[in-house]
């Protein structure tokens, strides 16, 4: 049965991952699966120690791609590590991801507590360039690495608590864009570093999402800031792709995305197929398994469902990446994740 | 001159419809002045601009900070409002236990089902966020709920659902209770892989569902 076959690679990760900044086919598709904190589980330690320990997640990520051959290594281990440099408090947990203490904007005067971060020494901003570098230099002649960092709108939401954040856009519309520019500039630093240490900038944005915001609010709000952060790295990214991700129902929101400019986009809760007939030869696509079918479902399963994937993708003019829709489950066993890289080695051929 | 009973309802709806506090505010204060029932103001003004936003947030015209605003101006009207309701006007609800479980802080999904659900006419009992998987089970009992709804958004934290319940046939009283989940990365397969009576993917369908759920469990008993 050909289903069973998995054919062999015949290019490295970065062979692969070139070809598609240089237009041309791969041997078969890349697979990005988001594995963040999942890494810890890959090197046998706590999610908690892992992302406090430059050396231990560079080495976790190191690790994380020997055993699965993923074409991206990611380094994040949540969307408000900016919003940590940046003076917001976080709550860390043993087993599971940081989650955000008390908003450090309580008021807005408290915007005045607000600091631009100091990529070398706030939070954990060092830590996750330390990890970076050691990737790099482990592992980076062979495989893409990449370091994540919040958009504006979702460090800003991290700040002052998503709740309140989403009345305040109705009600204090030029304080939100003053925290916005704030988060901005500092995205924008951080994104430099990244790039001193050769390694891949990568923007998500999930309050951003379709899920949450409207088109409308998404053109006023998160749009603008994402467009000078796209700019940002085309001008001092030397060729490298803008690439995005946002959770979610995204649907929404596809119109002021593409205003945005970003070359590459990452998509959850979307019909890929819908997704390639928006994008059309402006946007690469990257997407989109069910991240609870990796922990739940079977790779049998896995395999099934990233064949409908890969069908309604491939052929994307400007290429197509199959990926997990969010972050891999920290707890999903292994061999869902070898079922979804096989998948794309068996429905992602371009060789034949 | 006061104005009449109809335009001050219409003032109540369309001040929570149209994200208008002030409006929605001056417009109680105008119907308990005119002698309207408060009763009347709530149900056949208030809860009419706010179901009118539900079915915005369904087609996608709102999102959550739209409906979270019409809420806000919902409920500061409703204060206005409260003090002036008559004892007969309390109506037999169906209390729902809700709550994001255990190990996760994510909760304005919740609170989005928990607004629409009390527009629904269900009386809430709201556990918060990150909430110990056995006080769903508590307080079901405590109130005598007929639903408990759970939400998450994470991954490491949607087997709680399954724990909850578990924990409820351990009692017992399985039967006693619906339960709906929601989230995420909840779907309807894991709602019925682990025995959860129902599962809807956004606040305006929670409603619907909720409704379904209990209203086949009354038609039962």
């Amino acid at each position: 049965m050909e289903s069973l076959a998995v054919p062999a690679d015949s290019q490295n990760s970065l062979e692969r991952v070139l070809c598609y900044l240089q237009g041309v086919n791969p041997q078969r598709i890349a697979c990005f699966p988001l594995i963040l904190n999942h890494a810890a589980k890959v090197l046998g330690v706590p999610v908690g120690t892992c992302i406090r320990d430059a050396e231990l997640l560079g080495k976790a990520h190191v690790a994380a791609y020997r055993r699965y051959g993923n074409d991206l290594i990611t380094f994040l281990s949540t969307t408000s590590t900016l919003a940590e440099a940046m003076g917001q408090k976080m709550d860390f947990l043993e087993h599971d991801a940081p989650q955000l203490a008390e908003p450090l904007i309580k008021e807005l005067d408290d915007i005045k507590r607000v600091r631009l971060p100091d990529c070398a020494r706030d939070g954990r901003l060092p830590v996750y360039l330390q990890a970076t570098e050691y990737a790099v230099a482990e592992v980076g002649s062979e495989v893409c690495v990449s370091t994540l960092l919040a958009g504006p709108f979702t460090t800003a939401a991290a700040l002052r608590g998503a709740d309140v954040f989403v009345r305040d856009l109705y009600k204090n519309k030029e304080w939100v864009h003053e925290l916005l520019e704030l988060c901005c500039q500092a995205g924008i630093d951080f994104i430099d570093q990244i790039l001193a240490r050769k390694s891949l900038p990568i923007i998500v944005e999930p309050i951003g999402s379709g899920s949450l915001v409207s088109p409308r609010t998404f053109r006023e709000f998160v749009g603008p800031y994402l467009k000078r952060m796209s700019d940002h790295i085309h001008a001092k990214g030397g060729g490298l792709p803008a690439v995005l991700h946002i959770c979610g129902k995204t649907k929404p929101n596809w119109g002021p995305m593409r205003e945005a400019e970003w070359d590459i986009w990452s998509l959850d809760g979307v019909d890929m197929a819908e997704a390639r007939e928006f994008a059309g030869d402006r946007v690469c696509l990257v997407g989109n398994v069910t991240p609870a079918n990796l922990l739940k479902n079977s790779p049998e399963e896995i395999d099934a469902e990233a064949r409908i994937v890969c069908a309604k993708g491939m052929g994307s003019p400007r290429g197509f990446i199959l990926g997990s829709g969010c972050e891999v489950p920290i707890n999903a066993p292994g061999e869902n994740l070898d079922a979804l890289i096989n998948a794309a080695r068996k429905y992602g051929r371009f060789d034949r | 001159m006061a104005r009449a009973r109809e335009e001050i309802l219409r003032d109540l709806a369309d001040g929570v419809l149209n994200l208008d506090e002030e409006l929605a505010v001056r417009a109680a204060h105008e119907a308990i002045a005119g002698g309207l029932e408060a009763y009347d103001a709530i149900t056949n003004g208030l809860v009419v601009g706010m179901n009118r936003a539900g079915e915005l947030y369904d087609e996608e015209e709102y999102f959550v900070p739209e409906l979270l605003i019409c809420s806000d101006a919902m409920y500061a009207a409703l204060a206005v409002l409260q003090p002036y309701l008559k004892k007969e006007d309390a109506r037999a609800q169906l209390k729902c236990v809700i709550g994001v479980v255990e190990g996760d802080t994510h909760d304005i999904g919740k609170n989005m089902v928990k607004i629409m659900l009390d527009v629904g006419g269900f009386e809430i009992f709201d556990l918060g966020r990150n909430v110990p998987l056995a006080l769903f089970v508590e307080k079901a009992k405590e109130v005598d709920a007929d639903l408990i709804c759970l939400s998450t958004l994470m991954t490491t934290t949607m087997d709680g659902m399954a724990t909850v319940i578990e924990m409820l046939k351990e009692e017992g009283l399985r039967e006693r209770f619906k339960v709906l989940v929601g989230g995420g990365p909840i779907s309807q397969a894991f709602a019925d892989r682990i025995g959860a009576d129902g599962y809807a993917d956004n606040a305006a369908s929670a409603v619907r569902v909720a409704k379904q759920v209990c209203n086949a469990a009354a038609a039962a008993a």
